[in-house]
C-alpha cells in the first residue's frame, strides 16, 4: 500500500509540473522538455527495452495469429487464396450445412460431457488423493510420484498404449477380465458407441490425475496447521475438518483446476484423435469440437475450408475464453483470506 | 498511478516502432525459387514408397534428353497442403503429381497449371476415362498426363480357397456359399472393416456397383433422372449390410491396417480393395499366393469392376523451366514410360500400348477391360463439400453399428451432396463411355 501512495503522490507532482510547464513561460526547458518529462521518457525507453522481447514474441506468435484467424473467418477462401469478404457466411455454413449442422451440436455436447466426467472422476479422485497424502500416509513421496507418472507421457503415447490395451482381439484389458471370471464385462470398449467416449474420458483422467493432485497438495500444504488442530480440539471429525476447514481454503486451487479442466476439455483433440481418429469412430460417438475442426480444415473437399474452419476456431475461442473469465470472477468472490 | 500510465503509453509506442522496424518488407520474401538452371526439372509426388522406382525410370529420360530430373516425394497426407502453399508463394516444382477430379479442380481454379491438350498430341490416344480425372470441370481442358488407373475388386487367398475346396465364385450364390463354408471352417471370410471410414465407399462400390445397375444408374444420376434415394441405390447399400456376417467380429471398429494384416497373415480368405494393394501384399508377405476377381453379380448380368483415375502429372504455370517440364510430361505419355512405370511400380498405367507382365496386374486389367464402371462417389461426388465418399463412409460405419439402415444411409448421402451438386453439370466433362 505504501508504494501505491508514493506513486499517486508522485503522479500528482508530475501533473502539477506539466501544468506549470505549459502555463508558465518563465522557465523554457532545453529542447522543449522539462527535466521530469525527460526522466519520464528515459524511463519509458528503459521499460520498453525490457518489455520488448516478450512483447514482440507474444504479439508475433499469439496475438497476430489469433487476430488473423478472426479475420480469415470473415472471408471466402479458394484453397489458400483469400477471396471476398463474406461477413458471417462461414459461421452460417457451420450451422446450416449438413452434416456440420448436426455434428457441431453433438460435438459440443460431448465436450460438455467430457468436462463433467473429468471434474467428477479426475478432479474428484485427485482431491481425495491429495487430502489422503496431505494427512500423512506412509510412502507419501512414492504415491505422489506414482500417481503423477502417467502425466509425463506424451498424449499420443497414452492414446496408443490404451488403444492397444483396449483392443478387443488381443488387448490386455479384456483378457484380464476374462481371466478373472469377469468375461461378461468385456466388450469392445472403443468399438461400442455407448462406451467409446466414456472410455476415452477415463483414459484422459488416468493420464491427468496427477496434475490436480499436485495443485491441491500445494494448496493444502499452505493452509496453516493451527486451523486443523483447533477444529480437532473442538471435536470435529475427519470429514468435518475437510468440509469446513480444508475445502473453503482450497477454493483458489479449485478455481484453477476447474478453469484449466474446462479449457483442456473444450479444446480436446489429441487424445481423442489418437484413439478414435478424425472420423470420431465409431459412428461419430466420440466427436468433439476439435475433431470437427480438424475434419473441416484438413479433411474436407471444400475449397473454403480455411474460412469455415477458422469460423469454428473463433467460436471455440470465444466459448472457452468467455466461460473461463466468468468462472474466474465468480470463484474469486468465494475466496477466503486468512 | 498517472505517471505510470504515461510511461506505459510511451513504452507501447516505442515497442510499436521497434516492431514496425523489424517487420519484413514484402519484397524480401521473393527469392529465387526451387529450381533454376537449364536442363533440370523438379518433380513432386505423394508416393514416398515409389521414390526408388521413379528415380530409376527418370534415368532413362535423362539419358535420352540430357535433362536432369530431381524427384521429391512428400508424405501423402501432407502433400496437398505443401503443394498448395508452394504454388501460392509462386514457387513449387516444375512438374507435379496431381490428384484427380475434385481435388485437381482447386489447382485449376488457382491458374497454377498449364493446359496440355493441344500441346501433347499423344493425349488424344488416352481413353476418355483416364483423361476425365485430369480434366478441368469448368473449361474441359486437360491439365495432366494420367499416371495410373486403379481398379476395385476382391482379392482372395488361393491356398485357403483350395484347402477348403472352393472355386473362384461366378455367381453371388457361389460367393455366399463360399463365405459360409469358410466361416464354418473358422476362417474369417472377408477382411474388411469400418474402423477407417474411407475404406467403406470402396467396399460399397465393389459390392454395390452392379446392384445399382452400373453405368445406367451413373448416367441417370448425372442427368438428374435419378437420385440416391432410388430403390436400386438403397439396395446397393443393403448389399454391404448383407456381407456383415462374413466380416470380422465388431466390424465397425476393425481398422484398415488390421484388415491388411488379417489378409497378409492368411487369417482371412478375402480382401476387398483397390489395385494398389497388390504391391503391398506381395512385399509384406512374399509367400502369399493370391489372386483377384470381380465381385460376382447378383442380377445374373456381368460382373463390374469399378475404377478411377488415380491422378496425373502436370506442369506448373509459374515454372521458369516450362519447356523442359513439358518435355518431361510428354515423355510420361509415351509407351516407353508407361512400360517402365508398369514394370517398376506394379500399377496399372493408362498409357495406351503398355503390356502387363505381372500375373496379378494382368488379371485385374483383364477383368477391368471386360466390364467396368466408374467408382461413382469418388469420380463424380468429390467436387463439393460434404463429399459423397465422406458421407457414405461415416454412415455405413453407423450401419455396421446397427444405428442406421440402408434407406437412411442413402437418404443422408442424398441430403448431403444435394447441397452443392447440380445434375447435368458434371456429365459434359466426364463422359463415362469413350
Amino acid at each position: 500500500m505504501r508504494t501505491r501512495d508514493r506513486a499517486s503522490s508522485a503522479s500528482s507532482d508530475l501533473r502539477g509540473g506539466a501544468q506549470h510547464g505549459e502555463s508558465g513561460p518563465s522557465r523554457p526547458p532545453p529542447g522543449g522538455l522539462t527535466l521530469k518529462q525527460r526522466t519520464t521518457i528515459r524511463r519509458a525507453i528503459t521499460y520498453a527495452l525490457f518489455i520488448a522481447p516478450a512483447f514482440l514474441l507474444f504479439t508475433m506468435f499469439i496475438v497476430y495469429p489469433m487476430l488473423s484467424a478472426m479475420k480469415f473467418s470473415f472471408f471466402n477462401w479458394n484453397g489458400l487464396l483469400q477471396g471476398d469478404f463474406v461477413g458471417i457466411a462461414n459461421f452460417q455454413t457451420l450451422f446450416t450445412r449438413y452434416p456440420y449442422n448436426e455434428q457441431v451440436w453433438t460435438a459440443l455436447g460431448h465436450n460438455a460431457y467430457f468436462f463433467v466426467l473429468t471434474m467428477v472422476v479426475q478432479n474428484g479422485i485427485g482431491l481425495a488423493l491429495a487430502v489422503a497424502l496431505d494427512r500423512g500416509i506412509r510412502g507419501r513421496a512414492f504415491f505422489r510420484n506414482a500417481v503423477f507418472l502417467p502425466h509425463l507421457l506424451p498424449t499420443v503415447v497414452v492414446g496408443f498404449l490404451w488403444y492397444l490395451m483396449l483392443n478387443p482381439q488381443f488387448g490386455v484389458i479384456n483378457q484380464g477380465l476374462e481371466a478373472t471370471g469377469l468375461g461378461w464385462v468385456a466388450r469392445p470398449w472403443l468399438g461400442d458407441p455407448s462406451t467409446a467416449f466414456t472410455t476415452i474420458a477415463f483414459v484422459n483422467a488416468w493420464s491427468w490425475i496427477g496434475f490436480p493432485m499436485v495443485i491441491f497438495l500445494a494448496n493444502l500444504a499452505s493452509i496453516p496447521d493451527e486451523y486443523d488442530e483447533a477444529a480437532k480440539v473442538d471435536g470435529a471429525n475427519s470429514w468435518q475438518r475437510f468440509r469446513y476447514i480444508s475445502l473453503p481454503l482450497l477454493v483458489p486451487s479449485l478455481t484453477i483446476v476447474t478453469v484449466l479442466t474446462f479449457i483442456g476439455n473444450f479444446n480436446a483433440f489429441d487424445l481423442v484423435y489418437s484413439m478414435a481418429g478424425s472420423e470420431a469412430s465409431p459412428g461419430g460417438s466420440t466427436d468433439v469440437l476439435g475433431l470437427l475442426f480438424y475434419r473441416i480444415a484438413f479433411d474436407s473437399a471444400d475449397p473454403n475450408a480455411v474460412g469455415v474452419g477458422n469460423a469454428l476456431a473463433v467460436l471455440m475461442f470465444f466459448l472457452v475464453f468467455g466461460v473461463s473469465n466468468v468462472w474466474l470472477r465468480m470463484f474469486k468472490r468465494k475466496e477466503i483470506a486468512y | 498511478m498517472r505517471r505510470f500510465r504515461v510511461i506505459h503509453w510511451f513504452s507501447f509506442a516505442i515497442i510499436c516502432l521497434i516492431a514496425a522496424a523489424c517487420a519484413p518488407s514484402e519484397e524480401v520474401a521473393n527469392d529465387e525459387g526451387d529450381s533454376s538452371g537449364r536442363g533440370s526439372v523438379t518433380v513432386w509426388s505423394w508416393r514416398t514408397e515409389d521414390v526408388a522406382g521413379y528415380e530409376k525410370i527418370f534415368e532413362t529420360f535423362t539419358e535420352e534428353t540430357g535433362i536432369e530430373v530431381e524427384f521429391k516425394a512428400h508424405v501423402n497426407t501432407e502433400y496437398d497442403t505443401i503443394l498448395e502453399t508452394a504454388l501460392k508463394g509462386g514457387k513449387g516444382p516444375d512438374v507435379m503429381q496431381l490428384r484427380a477430379y475434385g481435388t485437381l479442380q482447386q489447382l485449376v481454379d488457382g491458374d497454377y497449371l498449364v493446359p496440355l491438350d493441344g500441346a501433347i498430341d499423344r493425349l488424344e490416344e488416352f481413353s476418355d476415362q483416364a483423361l476425365a480425372g485430369a480434366t478441368g470441370l469448368k473449361d474441359g481442358r486437360v491439365y495432366g498426363v494420367p499416371f495410373a488407373i486403379q481398379t476395385l475388386q476382391v482379392f482372395y487367398n488361393k491356398a485357403i480357397f483350395s484347402e477348403n475346396d472352393i472355386e473362384v465364385p461366378e455367381t453371388y450364390e457361389d460367393f455366399t456359399a463360399a463365405a459360409e463354408k469358410l466361416k464354418g471352417a473358422g476362417v474369417t471370410p472377408i477382411a474388411a472393416g469400418g474402423g477407417d471410414t474411407w475404406t467403406l465407399p470402396i467396399l460399397h462400390s465393389v459390392v454395390g456397383a452392379e446392384v445399382y445397375g452400373g453405368d445406367s444408374f451413373v448416367d441417370g444420376i448425372l442427368a438428374g433422372d435419378q437420385d440416391f434415394n432410388s430403390p436400386e441405390f438403397v439396395e446397393s447399400v443393403g448389399a454391404v449390410e448383407d456381407l456383415m456376417p462374413y466380416l470380422p467380429e465388431d466390424p465397425a471398429s476393425v481398422a484398415y491396417t488390421d484388415t491388411q494384416v488379417m489378409f497378409t497373415q492368411e487369417q482371412a480368405a478375402m480382401f476387398i480393395g483397390g489395385s494398389w494393394e497388390a504391391g503391398y501384399f506381395s512385399s509384406t508377405n512374399p509367400d502369399l499366393d493370391f489372386g483377384t476377381f470381380a465381385m460376382p453379380p447378383r442380377s445374373g448380368e456381368e460382373a463390374l469392376v469399378p475404377w478411377f483415375t488415380d491422378g496425373s502429372y502436370g506442369v506448373n504455370s509459374q515454372s521458369p523451366n516450362t519447356d523442359e517440364a513439358q518435355q518431361l510430361v510428354e515423355w510420361m505419355a509415351s509407351e516407353e514410360y508407361g512400360q517402365l512405370f508398369v514394370d517398376e511400380l506394379k500399377q496399372i498405367s493408362p498409357v495406351p500400348g503398355v503390356e502387363f507382365e505381372d500375373p496379378i496386374l494382368q488379371e485385374m486389367v483383364a477383368a477391368y477391360e471386360e466390364a467396368n464402371t466408374p467408382y461413382l462417389l469418388l469420380v463424380y461426388f468429390r467436387y463439393g463439400d460434404p463429399t459423397g465418399t465422406d458421407l457414405i463412409g461415416a454412415d455405413i460405419q453407423k450401419m455396421m453399428l446397427g444405428d442406421l439402415g440402408p434407406q437412411e444411409v442413402a437418404a443422408s448421402l442424398e441430403k448431403g451432396v444435394s447441397q452443392w451438386y447440380e445434375p447435368g453439370k458434371l456429365e459434359e466433362v466426364t463422359e463415362t463411355q469413350p
